[in-house]
């Protein structure tokens, strides 16, 4: 299915672009007029919002989330050592 | 130390996902943070201090494996996608429905797995700028300097992960078998 003057092939291409870049009138046109009739090219798009949103959601989770991670406790010792040889080099 | 040790390999490892390194970055940080202490000015809380450190030590880290690392998966490829597309660009296999709720599914430590199971099968590259561009917001400018690659070359990388991200997505977690969703 081909939609004006691009296919779904570049639209795939352009929706990405669009999420790191400003695109050029011609593309955001072309793209504005291919979305508006391919509910493929829609979905898609609305689907990598949908990661952008969740990978931020997941950023956010990691860091109130971090208090049940633990450094290992022979890691934490050997940071310990490290820190106070540096300390007492210096 | 004992405060914050933990706070920092979490960040690290959610974003590295390689316990080892990320062990190795938070110790580099606290010992530069030893180093720079007399810098603190209590501007910030000692955790985004550290947190701040850590993530220049997780970029150079980064940086330093991509410039010795081969580049194969930089160049565009015109081939590419081809079991996607058919011959006239159209959607062989079209996108279906995903009802689902981002708040909901992040929680969802099955899911979470299934998509960092994808990204493990991109190329490194490409799933480090996939997570470095959603998960922490960074430029497109940053990224390109951080891969040591062009724009272009960054927008083919990002367009290359979505893509079989997505896929990857739909077919191990949307679970549908190519038919038409509603």
């Amino acid at each position: 299915m081909t939609h004006w003057m691009f296919d779904c092939r570049e639209i795939s291409r352009l929706v990405s672009m669009s999420m790191d870049e400003r695109l050029t009138l011609y593309q955001r046109t072309g793209l504005r007029l291919h979305l508006l009739m391919c509910r493929y090219c829609t979905r898609y798009r609305r689907q990598l919002f949908f990661l952008r949103e969740l990978m931020h959601r997941y950023s956010r989770l990691c860091d109130t989330r971090s208090q049940e991670v633990r450094l290992p406790p022979e890691t934490r010792d050997r940071i310990r050592e490290k820190l106070r040889q540096a300390a007492a080099g210096r | 130390m004992d405060l914050y040790a933990d706070a920092l390999y979490g960040y690290a490892l959610a974003r590295l996902h390689d316990p080892s390194v990320a062990e190795d970055l938070v110790q580099e940080t606290f010992l530069a943070a030893l180093g720079g202490v007399a810098h603190f000015r209590g501007r910030s809380s000692v955790r985004t201090w550290l947190t701040g450190i850590l993530k220049h030590k997780i970029m150079d880290h980064l940086r330093r494996k991509y410039r010795e690392g081969p580049r194969r998966d930089t160049a565009p490829d015109g081939r590419e996608f081809e079991g996607f597309f058919d011959e006239h660009g159209a959607w062989k296999r079209k996108p279906t429905r995903w009802a689902a709720d981002p708040h909901r599914l992040v929680q969802q430590q099955q899911f979470m797995e299934t998509l960092f199971e994808c990204l493990a099968e991109l190329s490194e590259r490409a799933a480090n700028a996939f997570i470095f561009r959603e998960m922490e917001g960074m430029t497109t400018d940053e990224l390109c300097k951080l891969l040591d690659i062009s724009a272009t070359n960054c927008w083919v990388i990002l367009h290359r992960a979505r893509m079989k991200l997505r896929h990857c997505l739909e077919v191990n977690w949307f679970g549908n078998t190519g038919k038409e969703g509603p």
